[in-house]
């Protein structure tokens, strides 16, 4: 099995965060393992941006991103549904190989 | 090289040869003494958050000169984003260390000095902006800590630098000369001074014609010949040479301040940022003040360490339920987050100078520091509160170790069934640490006179009021015509 779709992880400053926000990368990399993988942003090959918010003000600087396709995410409900989204896509993926 | 590790800014300082003295004698190591250590560490947090993925994006700016990624305390503010990332780094920071973490006033210092050297230039046709920004570069290319030192000793209050007996009560030139200028004075209660790798001098106030003299800006490296260090003391600060891991509560952290003498040291002309331009002496003060005010976000992160704390007592103690204990926390942290309000409020309204530095809401920003001169004081008294007395008759942690005494202080400390005394020992520690003992320095006395005393706030304050405006609704709202 290959490594999974590159994801470029994005956090914000985490100046007063109201949950832990590496606790919860940490949780969706392990649920979406084989699946994606997190890597740092700017490398090379990644489809996809995550941007981990301590909460809804989301102040990450996203800029260098732009035209790249972005998900935000700023509470733990936010990580289940980012980890149900990419289950969803690989399986429509695996679906319409078959 | 851009960015610094923490372990590169200590192998840096150890490079330093600063003149230090503490308790009358010359301190050979400084990185390594107990007392001044945990001041360094604090410093490194800063230099190991820029390289941490989940901090960088506050802890860190791209240069506006060479758009390399920067320390952000090297960064001059281009934009409201960055000043409002500016008052979360100081939250983020100060709940990070629980202290004075003493980056912030160099970051203010070139800050200020970015503006005031434009419009110097703009006037007088002198070339100070292009020496500052070719300073400014040096700085963020070596990633240093920079201090920023403004308060003269100042000698009699009541008269004008050029009328005092002793004119070394503030910083003035002695010599000028064709490869520099000579200066003598000296700068009281400095920060995180030998913690720094450079020194910035700004004058402390308003200068008129007759203190000329005195209207100096200049940048010296912390090691320069003729600069002398004396350390002050804080409160209960030998416990950091007990050894153990409880009674200086704060174990990794703390602050410093010294006395920095400038004993006819020379300055090179390539160095000097203001000379004798007395009419921006005012500005300058104003709009380093006006950052450094909007600085004391930092104390919202102490704050939230104090509030942990308190919370943390009183579920040691079983009475986090009561209710008149959850009133208190409630009351401590809408004291706290009224402080983050002014910050982020100062930051938010800022503005855009001619030299394409953007400024603080230089009202707001007074504003919010005359909040921090009275709140955390408040703060305080509510944590002493949920406390208790035990904070301050703890029986040291020696007892704790002794076959003698050991079993008593462990069953009569005792509270909550679940918590073992130790822990319970350990947070009494750092409330008193933070309201008494070393951090009480920076936590209460410094909220209360560093980057000006209250007076100096209300004063700014009753300057920038537009009361005209004010006046004008109620007038129209009640139907005077005029």
């Amino acid at each position: 099995m290959g490594e999974g779709i590159r994801v470029g992880l994005k956090y914000c400053g985490g100046c007063n965060p109201e949950y832990d926000r590496v606790a919860l990368a940490r949780h969706i990399e392990e649920s979406l393992q084989g699946k994606v993988a997190f890597v740092k942003p700017e490398r090379e090959g990644v489809r996809l941006i995550l941007a981990v918010e301590g909460c809804s003000t989301a102040c990450a600087d996203l800029n260098a991103f732009q035209g790249m396709e972005i998900r935000v995410i700023y509470n733990i409900d936010g990580g289940k549904r980012f980890i149900k989204e990419i289950r969803a896509q690989v399986e429509s993926f695996a679906d319409h190989g078959k | 090289m851009t960015m610094m590790t923490a372990e590169q800014y200590e192998e840096s300082l150890r490079r330093l040869n600063l003149v230090v003295y503490m308790f009358g004698k010359r301190v050979e190591n400084v990185v390594d003494d107990p007392i001044i250590r945990p001041s360094m560490n604090a410093v490194a947090k800063t230099y190991e958050l820029a390289h941490s993925p989940e901090h960088e994006d506050i802890m860190t700016a791209t240069s506006h000169i060479t758009g390399t990624r920067i320390n952000r305390f090297t960064h001059i503010h281009q934009s409201i984003e960055d000043l409002v990332k500016k008052s979360k780094m100081g939250r983020l920071l100060g709940r990070e260390t629980g202290c004075c973490f003493q980056r912030c006033v160099g970051m203010d210092a070139l800050n200020a000095l970015s503006i005031v050297t434009f419009d110097i230039d703009a006037k007088h046709g002198t070339e100070y902006y292009k020496r500052f920004m070719q300073y400014l570069e040096y700085v963020q290319e070596k990633d240093f800590t920079v201090d920023g030192a403004m308060t003269d000793p100042k000698g009699d209050r009541s008269l004008p630098p050029h009328k005092q007996p002793d004119p070394d009560q503030f910083m003035h030139v002695v010599e000028e000369k064709k490869d520099g200028i000579v200066v003598r004075g000296a700068k009281a209660h400095q920060t995180g001074a030998v913690n720094s790798h450079e020194i910035i001098i700004m004058p402390t106030l308003a200068m008129r014609q007759e203190d000329k003299d005195y209207a100096i800006s200049f940048a010296l490296p912390s090691d320069a010949e003729g600069i002398t260090y004396i350390m002050g003391r804080q409160s209960c600060d030998t416990r950091k040479l007990e050894g153990g891991t409880m009674d200086q509560g704060n174990l990794l952290f703390g602050g410093h301040e010294a006395l920095v003498v400038f004993d006819d040291v020379f300055v090179p002309w390539d160095r000097v940022f203001m000379f004798k331009e007395y009419e921006f002496s005012r500005q300058l003060v104003e709009q380093f003040a006006a950052y450094h005010r909007q600085s004391y976000a930092c104390k919202v992160g102490v704050g939230d360490v104090l509030i942990g704390a308190a919370q943390t007592a009183a579920e040691y103690n079983g009475v986090e339920k009561a209710s008149h204990v959850r009133d208190k926390i409630v009351e401590m942290n809408h004291l706290n987050e009224t402080l983050y309000c002014g910050c982020i409020a100062c930051a938010s309204e800022g503005h855009k100078e001619p030299s394409g530095t953007y400024c603080v809401n230089i009202l707001l920003a007074n504003v919010h520091k005359h909040n921090v001169t009275r709140f955390p004081y408040e703060i305080s008294r509510l944590a002493q509160d949920i406390a208790g007395g035990l904070m301050v008759t703890l029986p040291s942690e020696k007892d704790l170790q002794s076959p003698e005494t050991a079993k008593w202080l462990t069953k009569y400390f005792k509270a909550h069934h679940d918590i073992p005394t130790e822990h319970r020992m350990h947070i009494l520690r750092l409330i008193e640490n933070l309201t008494l003992g070393t951090a009480a320095t920076n936590y209460l006395t410094e909220s209360m006179h560093g980057a000006g005393s209250p007076q100096a706030q209300r004063i700014m304050i009753s300057r920038r009021i537009n009361m005209q405006e004010k006046q004008r609704a109620a007038k129209k709202l009640c139907g005077i015509e005029e």
